[in-house]
């Protein structure tokens, strides 16, 4: 057997069990040869890698559940055997990046008796030593991504120097465990899967040291400093590749690090991982003296770049031609970026409003509009033109394409797909509309949940489609546009579509409603966002457990988002996610209650109208409701839940405002609406505190304070406060009646 | 005496001594430590905060920051007295801004800490607490304030009445 293939190994699995370590030991050496010598496709490579660390905890009798691992063992193994056949790359025979190295792992094989010849020769034709940068790399991301990761190198850094001063400090562990979490998650996005299968391996050996399941000891330090050591070699190379010609050369020592993480034992490890000098392999495995000598011969090969290495810092490129090109380059990379802390950047962006509304101060002054001040005049209007570019530009620091987010999505939809036995097509639309990066932050985690929903409910399988005389693969369309003043995020598929009857069952059957009467379709739809709503027929990994979509609501309506759907059974789905452009910004409606003025969010108003006499009557002598084509509102008082004087009593006089959703929708009395107006929305202090049913403050035209109103929680405040009778004047009601 | 305050001879207690910006609330003279102030400001409109208690004002417009303004006079719980020269000292403690309304602001003076006495007890009723010392500087008495104690006790305050008017 020249190798052990994927098939083989699946095979093999099968017939062993948790005792027979020997030949268990033999799987897992040979899987990490096939992991880490390039034998099986780039994609791959992480699930064999993780096959073989678990094996590795099943040997060493670490697992808990030897059943369970066995199971994640197969699982690892068949998804790398799908990736394998999914992947159009021919396989590469095994890698000649550095001689050494192939020969330590040959000789490392050897001695766990799997006889493996490797041919250790380089091929002139291709270097399989380097990687190409994926050809639909995205070159604006990957700067972002190095600066990003260098960062997550200097804080893991600190961290594991001050882990080693204090190795039971929990902190660090986490620090280094989510730094390497965060280029592991980012780089395998880009595409970048060496980094990314790196960034595992360095991962799960902090992992069981976070999960206590071994000591931080002298090995595991070595080795952690190591990885992170690598890290940056890694990056170096893919700067090289960037500034060169895509091709990322592999550090060297990266096969035996790689090696040395991924059958860590702390057993045999503790006191030290014997690593040779830098660049070049390290003492895999204590047992198997017969290395030492391929170990030790590295420095005497005449390997220009493991030369170039050991001259080098470990962060240094390792690559002599990448070198040379940078030396020839003498200039930093053009798209240079720094990194400001947001509060400062919030700040700014806050001034440049103030000055904005400063400036429409001064340009508003009676005494330019006379006429008289002719060259002031003109002053004033070309320094407002500066004003406006210095609040475009303001406003466009914090903005970032959606790009990554549905480059992140693609991945999904082609995971839950496979898993679902489905074939859908993923189409993406708008993907340079910008939007605040905070709000690109927290709308990652509810499109993952709608878009797995959209595959694993939403599109059917290909029988059920060809069925419905659909073609066989199901398409998913993720499209942003902005719309007045919004960014909307649109997903659609073409599935069986939400089923009214079946939605209103399953709410009656849950207690969520009692019938449909008066239900709209899109409120029968909302339904879905109800906690513990789920319409699947059978709970899978993926949904249908029914946590998720009303996660999903919650964290749109943190940002200020308004989901709609429409639907129609057979034909597909759509949901519309209405977004600000910014948080920075609110769209407020100006009301005046008494002499105050509050600011309430545009996106909670449905509607504002004055009442009828005949829409308002009270419930049981207090509860005062209004009835508007056929809904019952409670009525709720602004003014006597924040005990403003002077304001309008009857709602006769005063304008009724319909605010929240679904069943909890309210009509707020107010005095009069002033206007719609854009705020900036600013805390309140933190002096304050908390204040109930008052979410921020923001600077008015005269430059005084008005609150804005926190929607939901004064609706809450309201509940609270229903047990004060509220005496509403039913005889001032009779006089303006009469 | 020497108004320099001396840190060598005394380092415990010597953060006491050092300059202080005085102002008057009804006809007692009050101490600030002037590098807790930032600004001092006319009174300006003041957007009240619902369902704060009284001693909040609410809170104005500082050249585009939010900031809560404390009244003093009704934290001491003195009666509320606006007069002409009523203004805000904006404080900074821990990068948060404040303002106080006080009734009209005096000097800045120096105190060493000979001058400073700790503040008497005088039984219940009366809090002391906030009070950093009682120092004399020709011949008047001033009061010096802990304004992170006052402030902090404040919040709290805030928030507890905030939360049982809620309940």
């Amino acid at each position: 057997m020249q190798h052990l293939t994927l098939d083989d190994a699946a095979t093999l699995l099968l017939q062993l069990e948790a005792s027979d370590t020997a030949d268990l030991t033999k799987l897992r050496d040979a899987l990490t040869t096939l992991a880490f010598e390039n034998l099986v496709p780039l994609p791959a490579q992480p699930f064999v890698a993780r096959a073989a660390r678990v094996l590795g905890t099943i040997i060493a009798g670490t697992t808990a559940d030897a059943n369970a691992a066995f199971t994640d063992v197969s699982e690892a193994i068949e998804e790398a055997m799908r990736v394998t056949d999914a992947s159009a790359a021919p396989i590469m025979p095994a890698p000649a990046a550095s001689a050494p190295a192939a020969s330590v792992a040959a000789a490392a094989v050897a001695a766990a008796a799997t006889p493996t010849p490797v041919a250790p020769v380089r091929s002139a034709q291709h270097d399989v030593g380097s990687d190409q940068l994926p050809e639909d790399a995205d070159r604006d991301l990957l700067p972002d991504f190095i600066t990003e990761s260098h960062e997550c190198v200097a804080n893991s850094e600190a961290a594991l120097l001050n882990l080693e001063e204090n190795p039971s400090d929990e902190e660090a562990v986490n620090t280094v465990f989510r730094a390497f979490h965060t280029v592991k998650g980012t780089s395998a996005f880009l595409g970048l899967s060496r980094i990314a299968a790196f960034a595992h391996e360095a991962e799960s050996l902090l992992s069981r040291v976070r999960d206590k399941e071994i000591a931080y000891a002298q090995g595991c330090a070595d080795l952690s400093l190591r990885s992170v050591d690598m890290l940056s070699a890694l990056l170096a190379s893919v700067v090289t590749a960037l500034e060169v010609d895509g091709r990322i050369p592999v550090p060297v020592g990266y096969h035996e690090l790689l090696d040395a993480l991924a059958s860590y034992d702390p057993a045999l490890h503790a006191h030290g991982v014997v690593l040779t000098e830098r660049g070049e392999s390290e003492q895999r495995n204590s047992a198997s003296p017969d290395i030492a000598p391929a170990g030790n011969s590295a420095p005497a090969s005449t390997n220009n770049r493991a030369n170039t290495a050991a001259n080098n810092a470990g962060a240094a490129p390792s690559s002599a031609a990448a070198n040379a090109a940078r030396q020839a380059r003498g200039e930093p990379s053009t798209d240079a970026t720094i990194r400001v802390r947001t509060d400062r950047l919030d700040r700014l962006i806050d001034m440049v409003g103030e000055l904005v509304i400063s400036q429409s101060m001064i340009a508003g002054d009676e005494s330019l509009a006379t006429g008289k001040a002719h060259e002031l005049l003109r002053k004033v209007t070309h320094s407002g033109k500066i004003v406006r570019e210095l609040q475009d530009l303001s406003m466009s620091m914090r903005m970032v394409p959606l790009r990554a987010t549905f480059q992140k999505l693609a991945r999904v939809v082609r995971d839950t797909a496979v898993k679902a036995g489905k074939q859908v097509q993923f189409v993406t639309e708008g993907e340079d509309v910008e939007i605040d990066r905070t709000l690109v932050d927290i709308l990652g985690d509810p499109l993952v949940h709608m878009v797995r929903n959209a595959v694993d409910h939403g599109v059917e399988g290909p029988a059920d489609r060809a069925k419905a005389g659909k073609s066989n693969a199901g398409t998913v369309r993720l499209s942003a546009y902005h719309a007045s003043g919004n960014v909307v995020v649109e997903l659609i598929d073409d599935g069986r579509g939400l089923y009214r009857e079946k939605l209103v069952s399953k709410a009656i059957e849950k207690g969520l409603i009692e019938s449909d009467k008066s239900m709209s379709d899109s409120d029968v739809f909302s339904l879905i966002f109800a906690p513990g709503f789920s319409t699947a027929d059978k709970i899978t990994d993926i949904s249908g457990r029914g946590v998720g979509m009303d996660v999903v609501r919650r964290n749109l309506e943190s940002i200020r988002g308004r989901i709609d759907i429409t639907s129609a059974p057979g034909n597909g789905t759509t949901f519309a996610i209405r977004l600000p452009l910014t948080l920075a910004v609110t769209d407020g409606m100006l009301v005046r209650v008494g002499q105050e003025r509050f600011i309430v969010p545009l996106t909670h108003i449905h509607m504002s109208f004055r009442p009828e006499p005949a829409m308002l009557s009270t419930v049981v002598g207090h509860g005062e409701v209004v009835l508007l084509r056929g809904e019952l509102m409670p009525i709720v008082r602004l003014h006597r839940l924040f005990d403003v004087p002077n304001a309008v009593e009857s709602p006769l006089e005063g304008l009724l405002m319909i605010v929240g959703d679904g069943k909890r929708r309210k009509a707020l009395l107010v005095d009069e609406l002033l206007g719609q107006q854009q705020v900036v929305a600013k805390t309140l202090g933190a002096a304050l505190g908390k204040v109930p049913g008052v979410s921020g403050g923001a600077i008015l035209g005269d430059g005084r304070v008005g609150l804005i109103l926190d929607v939901n929680e004064t609706v809450a405040l309201a509940q609270h406060d229903g047990t004060v009778p509220l005496k509403w004047d039913r005889d001032r009601q009779r006089d303006v009646a009469a | 005496m020497s108004t320099q305050p001396d840190s060598a001879s005394a380092p415990a207690t010597s953060s006491r001594a050092g300059k202080y910006l005085t102002f008057f609330l009804s006809g007692e003279e009050y101490g600030l430590e002037i590098l807790k102030v930032s600004e001092i400001i006319g009174l300006q409109p003041i957007t009240r905060v619902p369902r704060m208690p009284d001693f909040v004002r609410g809170v104005i417009n500082l050249r585009g920051k939010v900031i809560p303004i404390t009244d003093l006079r009704k934290k001491f719980h003195m009666e509320a007295n606006g007069t002409e020269d009523t203004c805000i000292i904006v404080v900074q403690m821990k990068g948060v801004q404040t303002g106080i309304v006080v009734d009209r602001v005096s000097e800045v003076v120096a105190i060493a800490e000979a001058d400073i006495e700790d503040a008497p007890s005088f039984g219940a009723g009366i809090h002391t607490e906030f009070l950093l010392g009682i120092g004399k500087a020709a011949g008047r008495v001033k009061l010096l304030l802990d304004i992170d104690k006052v402030l902090v006790t404040s919040e709290l305050e805030a928030l507890a009445a905030a939360q049982s008017h809620a309940a």
